[in-house]
């Protein structure tokens, strides 16, 4: 059983059935991934698998030989974060932190596959993602500032975000 | 001055952003054993039979404790301030709600230790429920708790809160209309999404080590202490981080037990609860009961109210009590109402036990109060705004515990909220202030209300 994660390549030793999410963080001991229901509700265990987002928790490891796993620890590190992180660091997108891993992949992948800054469609790429405590609107205005190509000054934060109607409500 | 008014950077915000930041689970500590409970699978009954034995003879089961373990059993979350304790930390003789902790284990894996908590063998015999607090106070209502089914504690042993200001039965003669309702917020989940979790480290000079998910840091140490019944050097807490917690981690629930596993079996223990058990039996928002009678007049002013709170605390006590006090200090909501009677009880239910949440206590009384609002104006036909900002707290008016406004913000909430969702007020409300209350916004009723600014200087 072999896996990459961050394009550096493991020989598993967990038993088949265990989930992508304990071998993540049980055995390599990649912490970014997080148990928020352990039942596929929450989001907070997503990572990238081949590029395409994936619960961790629901994922039995040994449909996943010679995969290629991205975490937000192969995103980029706070010298040199990535986009998205700089967006959510510069947009104020979290607050206790505990959804951020999960949101950051599943906006990876959005903007990977060429997202737009379109509330909606944002809102429809994040929607199995629980966040408790800022609500949305800034989750989703870091994404939208990555998906038009924004740069971002990370010694300040952004101007708050007027509410911004994603209900489909007019 | 460069930090004021400037938009900073948050602390932690790299950390979070970089997956750097360390929840309690994410502490990994060598040979750390897997915790599971025991809890009630029914929501009240006598416990007539434990039996530990077979788990604890288990292969890779390192400790079992029950009540029995505990050197301190009882300990309120509200002991500190002399508030009597009603709550074991683990059940000895009954158990009063669903998901109630009996015993613990601490194995060295996962799946042992949920097995070893299979092999636990319990008795009981059931008994009726109690889950609704309008039932509590009926004469044939089973009795649950032991100090009868609500709160007898409150200052001079009084069973209620109770507040009692200016005439009400001269309020409700003068009155044109009585206006009344019911109002019944239910039960809300924290939902934090880092569920309860807690790891401990017994050190080698005899301290133990806490990681704690906890939003109350120095609370729980005293909480811990208590329990454990040793000095807090004892006890080394290790917080700050929190994955959400809404008040929903003030209660101390984890660390105690986490605490005495680790001492009796002499290594470190990690516990981090299923979701499942984050909705069985976390503790919750509590549901509220609210009957509001008004004596208002056909021009929109109220001149008393009378109010009957049942708060529903759940099977122990905890917060409720402070939360229930908090209520009745607000319970004319943002405004003034000179004549008041108002009765609150905690109520005991069979319901998981029921505790902070953002605002507690306070949030009931506003979604009653602005609700009863717009319904008086309803049964009036008056602009619901008028009534709002005519009897809006204004400086030197009195709250219903008679403290002076010295700076209150109804006007400007109201004013502000019209103007949020594009309501244009006429221009007599515009010019409503804050500002003292004289002629129109002094009618004779609101007179003896009005407090001496000088008083609370």
């Amino acid at each position: 059983m072999n896996l990459t994660v961050n394009d550096v390549a493991h020989a598993i030793e967990s038993a088949p059935l265990t989930t992508l999410l304990d071998v993540l963080r049980e055995e390599l001991e990649i912490m970014s991934p997080k148990p928020g229901c352990e039942q596929g509700g929450c989001g907070a265990c997503t990572v990238l698998v081949d590029g395409t987002p994936q619960r961790a928790c629901l994922t039995p490891v040994a449909a996943l030989d010679g995969a290629s796993i991205t975490t937000v620890e192969g995103l980029g590190t706070p010298g040199a974060m990535s986009p998205v992180q700089q967006a959510f660091t510069h947009h104020y997108a979290a607050q206790c932190g505990y959804c951020t891993s999960g949101m950051m992949m599943a906006a990876k992948a959005y903007l990977d596959g060429g997202g737009t800054d379109d509330h909606h469609a944002i809102q429809e790429a994040l929607a199995g993602h629980v966040c408790r405590c800022t609500g949305y609107v800034k989750i989703i205005a870091a994404v939208a500032a990555v998906a038009r190509g924004d740069s971002f000054d990370l010694t300040v934060t952004a101007p708050s975000v007027g509410m911004v109607n994603v209900g489909g409500v007019s | 001055m460069k930090a004021v008014g400037a938009r900073l950077p948050r602390y932690d915000g790299v950390a979070h952003a970089t997956g750097r930041t360390v929840f309690v689970d994410d502490v990994r500590i060598p040979g750390a054993l897997w915790v599971k409970a025991l809890r009630s699978p029914v929501h009240r009954a006598d416990i007539t039979g434990l039996d530990v034995s077979k788990a604890e003879a288990m292969k890779g089961v390192r400790a079992v404790i029950t009540w029995q373990d505990v050197p301190l059993l009882e300990y309120g979350h509200l002991s500190a301030l002399g508030i009597p304790a009603d709550e074991p930390l683990l059940a000895k003789d009954e158990v009063r709600y669903k998901g109630q902790p009996i015993a613990l284990v601490a194995a060295d894996d996962e799946d042992t230790a949920m097995a070893a908590v299979e092999a636990i063998e319990i008795d009981f015999d059931e008994k009726p429920a109690l889950l609704d607090v309008r039932q509590a106070f009926d004469p044939d209502a089973p009795v649950i708790h032991q100090w009868g089914n609500w709160y007898p504690h409150f200052e001079a042993e009084m069973d209620r809160r109770q507040i009692r200001k200016g005439d009400i039965d001269r309020a409700f003669e003068q009155a044109d209309v009585i206006v009344q309702g019911v109002y019944r917020p239910a039960a809300i989940e924290h939902v934090p999404v880092e569920t309860q979790s807690c790891q401990v480290v017994p050190e080698a000079n005899g301290r133990l080590t806490i990681y704690s998910c906890t939003q109350a840091l120095y609370f729980s140490l005293g909480v811990v202490a208590a329990h454990l019944q040793v000095p807090l050097n004892k006890l080394k807490l290790v917080g700050g981080t929190v994955g959400g917690g809404f008040g929903g981690k003030v209660d101390t629930a984890t660390e105690t037990m986490c605490c005495l596993l680790a001492q009796k079996s002499g290594r470190p223990v990690r516990w981090r609860w299923t979701r499942e058990e984050e909705f069985l039996c976390s503790s919750t928002r509590a549901p509220w009961h609210m009957e509001i009678a008004d004596a208002v007049t056909n021009d929109g002013w109220i001149l008393g109210r009378r109010m009957l709170t049942l708060h529903d605390s759940g099977a122990y006590a905890r917060f409720s009590p402070y939360g229930l006090t908090k209520h009745s200090f607000h319970h004319t909501g943002a405004y003034t109402i000179p004549n008041l009677h108002f009765d609150g009880y905690v109520v005991f239910t069979n319901r998981v036990p029921t505790t902070a949440m953002r605002g507690f206590g306070v949030t009931s009384i506003s979604f009653a109060t602005e609700t009863h609002m717009s319904r008086i104006a309803d049964v009036l036909g008056l602009d619901p705004w008028e009534i709002r900002l005519k009897n809006a707290n204004r400086i030197a008016d009195t709250s219903p515990n008679g403290v002076s406004y010295t700076d209150p913000s109804t006007v400007s909430v109201v004013k502000a909220l019209a103007e949020g969702i594009g309501v244009e007020l006429s221009a007599a409300l515009r010019a409503m202030t804050r500002d003292p209350r004289e002629g129109d916004l002094l009618p004779e009723h609101l007179v003896a209300q009005v407090g001496s600014l000088e008083e609370v200087h």
